[in-house]
C-alpha cells in the first residue's frame, strides 16, 4: 500500500519536474526589447510640468525631441528639430530653423494629420509663458523649471515668420537661454493633439497620454508596474535597435537588482552603492558610472525661527561631519560637496569660505545663542536618488551628528506625493533633498532652486530669497565671456555659504547597472536617460 | 435546507454590513477632507466638489452619508486613485485576477502534494517516514513566510539562477489579458509569441506559488493525517479490509472522501491566515496582485485604493468563508442529518 502511493508521488513529481525542465530548454521567442528597471511612477509624461528625475527619465527622451541638444562628449549644443539657429548681435533674437517631414506619433489615442511645424514650437512655449494660452492653466502643478529660471519674464515674443521658422525675442541678453532651451523640459508638443484634445473636452489628457516626436512611442501606463513604449518606426533621426521599451516599475533597491540579476530586466536604476559590490562578482552584469552634475543638499526653512539666523545655519552646518556620509551612504561613489557647483561644471572653483566640519565651534556658537535645548525635524524620502542613493541613512547621520551638539531631531520619511505637500505648506524646519542638472550651463545650479522666482514656484525650499544674491545671478546670465562669468558664480557661492540657506552634502556619481550585453545606453552627467540608441550585443552580430 | 441557505446569506449580509460601517468610520480619520477621501480627487473644482458633496450627501446627517456611501460602494464606484486617477474599480479589474492566480495555483499545489503525503504520513508502518514528515511539516508551518520566499528567492533565483524572482512575466510579452490569469492568457497568446511567453509566466509563478502553498500544504498535510488516522480506525474499514479489498481502493474510495471533509473546513478556516500571507508573498515577489496594489497604495497614501483594497479583500474572505461553509455542510453527511432534523 505504502509503495502504491510512495510510487504515485514519484510519478506526480516526475511530471512536475520535467515540466519545469521542459519550459527551460524551449528555445526562446522573446521579443526584441529593452526591459528598464525603474525606481518609482513618473507623475505625468510630460517634463514641461515636473521637476522629479523618474518623471523625466521616462519622458523627456524618449517620447519626445527638443529644438536642439546637447552633445554630451563636447559639451555643445547640436541641432535636433531645430537644424540651425542665429543670434543678433545683440543677444536678443534668437531665429531657429525648423527641420522638414517630422512626423508626429501615431498612438491609439491619436492620428496626426500633419507633420511638425512652426506652430508646434509657438503652442510648446506660450503654453508655458502666455496666461491666455487655454492649456496655461491646465498643469496643476505649473511649470517648475521654466517659473524658477524666470522663463516668461525673459522671453517677450514668440513669432513664425514662416511654418519652418521660429524667432525667439528676449526682454534681455540671457547667456543660459540656448542651454535652457536644450534642457530635459523644453520639449515640443503636438499643437493638432492639443486642439483635439481641447475640442473633445479633455485638455488634461495631454500630460498623460503624451504625443511627441521622439524615438518611442508611449503605449501603456500601468501605476506601480510599468510603462510600455515602442520604436518610432517613423522617426526622423536614426530608427532605434530595439522594439520595444519597457519600465519597469520596481521601487526596492534588492528587487531591482534581483531582477537584472535574473535577467528580468537589461538596465536597472539607481543601485545603492554597497550593491555594486554584489554586481561585481557577476560577469553578465556591468556597472556603468559616470561623474555627475548634481548635488545633494540639506536645506533650511530660513522662514522658521531659529533658523532665520545665518549664524545658527553656520553652526548646524559645521556640526555635520561629511566625511562620515561620504564613506557610510556613497561608499566612495561621490566627491564630498564643499560648494553647490560640482567638480564637473566649468564653473566650479574652490570656495576659500568654506568651513569644515567642527562641532566644538557649532557647539559654542549655539551656547551663545541660547540653543541648548533644540529640536528640530529633517524632511526626506524613502527612495534612493540619483543624488543621493539613501537619504534616510543620510538623515539618519545628520541626527547623530546633530545629537552630538546638543539639537535632537526627528526624521520624518514620506514618499514624494506627501512630502512636496509638506514642503507646499512649508510645515518643516529642514529637509534633504538635492538637485540633478539639466544642462552644462552653472546656472541651472542656482536659479532653479535659490532664486527668488524659485520661491514662487516652490522650488526653493530654503525658502530663502536675498536680492544680492539674484543680481548677481542676472549679471552672470548677461556677460559672455567664461572667465568673467566663473568670477561672478564664484562671488555666490562665497555669499551661499555665508549665508548658509542650505547645506551641500555630496556630488554622487551617477550609476546604472545593466547586463554586459546591453551597449549604447546614453547615460550623460545631468539630465534624464536615452535608450535611443540602445541595442544588444547579439543582434548588432546577427 | 433552504432556512440554513437563508440563515447563511443573512449572515453575510450582517458581516458585509458591520464591515462597511467600520469602513464608513475609518475614512473620516484619514488626515484629509471627507470629500477627498471618499472620491479620491485630490484637488476638486468648485464644481466636482458639488458633486461630490451630492453623491455622498456630506451636507446632510451621518445616517443619510451612511446610506450614500454604501450605495456608491456597493454600485462599483470606489472613487479614482489619488495617484494615478484611474477609477479604483479599473485598477481592481486589473490586480484581482493575477491574485487569484496566485492562490488558486498554490492552493492546487496544497491540494495535490499535501493530500498524498498527509495520507502516507498516517500510517504506522514506518515511523521513520512519519517523524520525518511531521516534523518538516511543523517546521515549515512555524518558519515565517517571507523567510521562505526570500531564501527561495536567493537560492533558486540568484545563486542557480534557474527561475525569475519577482514579476508575473518577462515584460517584453505584451499579453492581451482576455481571462485575466495570465498563465492561460499567455497561452493563447501563442500565435504571437509560440509557447515561450507561457514556459515564461509559468517560471515565474513557481516560487511565489511554491512559497504561498507552504502554509496551507502543511495544514492540509497535518489535518489529513488525523483525519486519516482517525477514519482508519473506523469499523466499516476493517469490514471492508476483511471483505479481501485492496489497500488502495479502500483508501480510495472509502476512507479518503470521509477524511477530506474536516480537511475542506479547514481551508474556509484558513481563508484569513493565507489572504494575509498572500499580500506578504506578493510584495516579496512583486507579483502586481491586490496585496502588493495595497501595500504600495499604503506607502503612497492614496486612501482611495487603500479603502477599496481592504474593502474587497475583506468582502471576498466573507464570502468564501460562507460559500465554504455552506458547501461543507452539502456535502457533509452528519451535517445534512441534523439539518433535516431541525427542520
Amino acid at each position: 500500500m505504502m509503495k502504491l502511493a510512495r510510487n504515485r508521488f514519484i510519478l506526480v513529481l516526475a511530471v512536475c519536474l520535467s515540466l519545469i525542465t521542459l519550459s527551460g530548454c524551449q528555445p526562446q521567442n522573446v521579443p526584441i526589447g529593452l526591459v528598464y528597471c525603474s525606481e518609482g511612477n513618473p507623475e505625468s509624461f510630460n517634463p514641461q510640468i515636473v521637476t522629479l528625475g523618474t518623471t523625466i527619465d521616462a519622458s523627456s527622451h524618449q517620447i519626445y525631441n527638443h529644438l536642439i541638444e546637447y552633445d554630451v562628449t563636447t559639451g555643445k549644443v547640436s541641432p535636433s528639430l531645430a537644424t540651425s539657429w542665429q543670434v543678433s548681435k545683440d543677444g536678443k533674437v534668437y531665429t531657429f530653423k525648423l527641420r522638414k517631414g517630422v512626423k508626429f506619433h501615431r498612438a491609439q489615442w491619436f492620428t496626426p494629420s500633419r507633420n511638425f511645424n512652426a506652430l508646434d514650437v509657438l503652442f510648446s512655449f506660450n503654453r508655458i509663458i502666455r496666461a491666455d494660452n487655454p492649456y496655461h492653466d491646465v498643469s496643476a502643478t505649473g511649470y517648475p523649471f521654466f517659473q524658477s529660471i524666470g522663463f516668461q519674464s525673459l522671453v517677450k515674443d514668440i513669432s513664425a515668420p514662416d511654418l519652418y521658422t521660429v524667432t525667439f525675442t528676449l526682454n534681455r541678453p540671457d547667456a543660459s537661454f540656448l542651454a535652457n532651451l536644450a534642457s530635459d523640459f523644453a520639449v515640443v508638443l503636438s499643437q493638432e493633439y492639443a486642439d483635439f484634445l481641447l475640442k473633445a473636452g479633455t485638455p488634461q489628457r495631454i500630460d498623460q497620454f503624451a504625443i511627441g516626436t521622439g524615438p518611442f512611442v508611449l503605449k501603456q501606463y500601468v501605476k506601480n508596474e510599468y510603462i510600455r513604449y515602442q520604436r518610432n518606426n517613423d522617426y526622423w533621426g536614426k530608427r532605434t535597435v530595439i522594439e520595444h521599451l519597457v519600465f519597469d516599475i520596481t521601487r526596492k533597491n534588492s528587487q531591482r537588482l534581483a531582477k537584472l540579476l535574473t535577467d528580468d530586466c537589461g538596465v536597472s536604476a539607481l543601485p545603492k552603492p554597497l550593491e555594486l559590490k554584489v554586481a561585481n562578482q557577476y560577469p553578465h552584469v556591468q556597472i556603468q558610472q559616470q561623474r555627475g552634475m548634481n548635488v545633494a543638499f540639506w536645506a533650511f526653512n530660513t522662514l522658521k525661527p531659529p533658523f532665520d539666523d545665518p549664524e545658527v545655519r553656520q553652526a548646524l552646518a559645521m556640526a555635520i561631519n561629511k566625511s562620515d556620509i561620504l564613506s557610510v551612504v556613497y561608499r566612495q561613489t561621490a566627491v564630498e560637496a564643499d560648494s553647490i557647483l560640482p567638480p564637473a561644471s566649468w564653473a566650479h572653483s574652490i570656495n576659500p569660505t568654506h568651513q569644515g566640519y567642527n562641532p566644538v565651534k557649532a557647539k559654542q556658537i549655539l551656547q551663545k545663542k541660547g540653543l541648548t535645548n533644540l529640536r528640530m525635524n529633517i524632511l526626506t524620502m524613502p527612495t534612493a536618488r540619483t543624488y543621493n542613493p539613501n537619504p534616510v541613512k543620510t538623515a539618519q547621520l545628520i541626527q547623530a551628528d546633530l545629537a552630538k551638539v546638543g539639537i535632537k531631531a526627528h526624521i520624518h520619511s514620506n514618499d514624494w506625493r506627501v512630502l512636496s505637500k509638506k514642503l507646499n505648506r512649508s510645515q518643516y524646519d529642514s529637509v534633504l533633498l538635492g538637485w540633478n542638472a539639466d544642462n552644462s550651463d552653472p546656472d541651472n545650479f542656482f536659479s532653479p532652486f535659490l532664486s527668488c522666482a524659485a520661491l514662487k514656484s516652490n522650488n526653493n525650499r530654503s525658502q530663502w530669497c536675498d536680492t544680492k544674491f539674484d543680481s548677481i545671478l542676472e549679471q552672470a546670465k548677461t556677460v559672455t565671456d567664461q572667465a568673467d562669468r566663473k568670477k561672478l558664480y564664484q562671488k555666490a557661492e562665497m555669499l551661499l555659504s555665508e549665508q548658509m540657506p542650505l547645506v551641500p552634502l555630496a556630488h554622487s556619481n551617477r550609476i546604472i547597472l545593466k547586463r554586459t550585453d546591453i551597449k549604447g545606453v546614453k547615460l550623460a552627467s545631468y539630465g534624464g536617460i536615452s535608450f535611443a540608441k540602445a541595442y544588444h550585443n547579439k543582434e548588432q552580430n546577427d | 435546507m433552504t432556512w440554513y441557505l437563508v440563515r447563511r446569506l443573512n449572515l453575510f449580509i450582517a458581516t458585509s454590513c458591520v464591515m462597511l460601517m467600520v469602513l464608513f468610520y475609518v475614512t473620516h480619520l484619514f488626515p484629509v477632507s471627507p470629500a477627498v477621501a471618499l472620491s479620491g480627487i485630490a484637488d476638486p473644482s468648485p464644481s466636482q466638489q458639488q458633486v461630490i458633496t451630492q453623491a455622498y450627501s456630506l451636507n446632510s446627517n451621518i445616517i443619510s452619508q451612511f446610506i450614500a456611501y454604501v450605495q456608491n460602494r456597493l454600485s462599483g464606484d470606489f472613487g479614482v486613485s489619488l495617484t494615478s486617477h484611474h477609477p479604483i474599480s479599473q485598477e481592481l479589474f486589473v490586480v484581482l485576477p493575477a491574485s487569484f492566480e496566485l492562490a488558486v495555483i498554490a492552493g492546487l499545489i496544497a491540494l495535490v502534494v499535501g493530500i498524498p503525503i498527509g495520507v502516507l504520513a498516517s500510517f504506522n508502518h514506518h515511523k521513520m517516514t512519519q517523524n520525518v514528515i511531521v516534523a518538516t511539516t511543523l517546521t515549515g508551518y512555524s518558519l515565517p513566510v517571507f523567510w521562505i520566499g526570500l531564501m527561495l528567492a536567493h537560492w533558486f533565483g540568484i545563486q542557480q539562477d534557474w527561475l525569475p524572482v519577482s514579476g508575473q512575466i518577462n515584460l517584453l510579452y505584451e499579453i492581451k489579458p482576455v481571462t485575466g490569469f495570465l498563465v492561460i492568457d499567455s497561452l493563447l497568446a501563442s500565435k504571437q509569441y509560440g509557447m515561450s511567453a507561457f514556459y515564461d509566466a509559468l517560471q515565474h509563478i513557481i516560487l511565489p506559488a511554491v512559497t504561498l502553498s507552504i502554509l496551507p500544504l502543511t495544514v492540509v498535510i497535518r489535518i489529513t493525517r488525523s483525519a486519516m488516522q482517525n477514519v482508519m480506525s473506523q469499523t466499516y474499514i476493517r469490514a471492508a479490509e476483511a471483505r479481501g479489498l485492496h489497500t488502495g481502493q479502500i483508501i480510495i474510495k472509502h476512507a479518503l472522501p470521509n477524511a477530506l471533509i474536516p480537511v475542506f473546513k479547514q481551508l474556509g478556516v484558513m481563508l484569513g491566515p493565507f489572504a494575509s500571507y498572500a499580500i506578504l508573498v506578493e510584495v516579496s515577489f512583486a507579483w502586481p496582485g491586490v496585496g502588493y496594489w495595497l501595500v504600495s497604495g499604503i506607502y503612497q497614501r492614496d486612501y482611495t485604493v487603500i479603502q477599496g483594497g481592504v474593502f474587497v479583500v475583506a468582502l471576498l474572505i466573507i464570502f468564501l468563508n460562507i460559500l465554504i461553509d455552506v458547501i461543507h455542510s452539502l456535502v457533509n453527511p452528519i451535517t445534512k442529518k441534523e439539518l433535516y432534523g431541525q427542520n
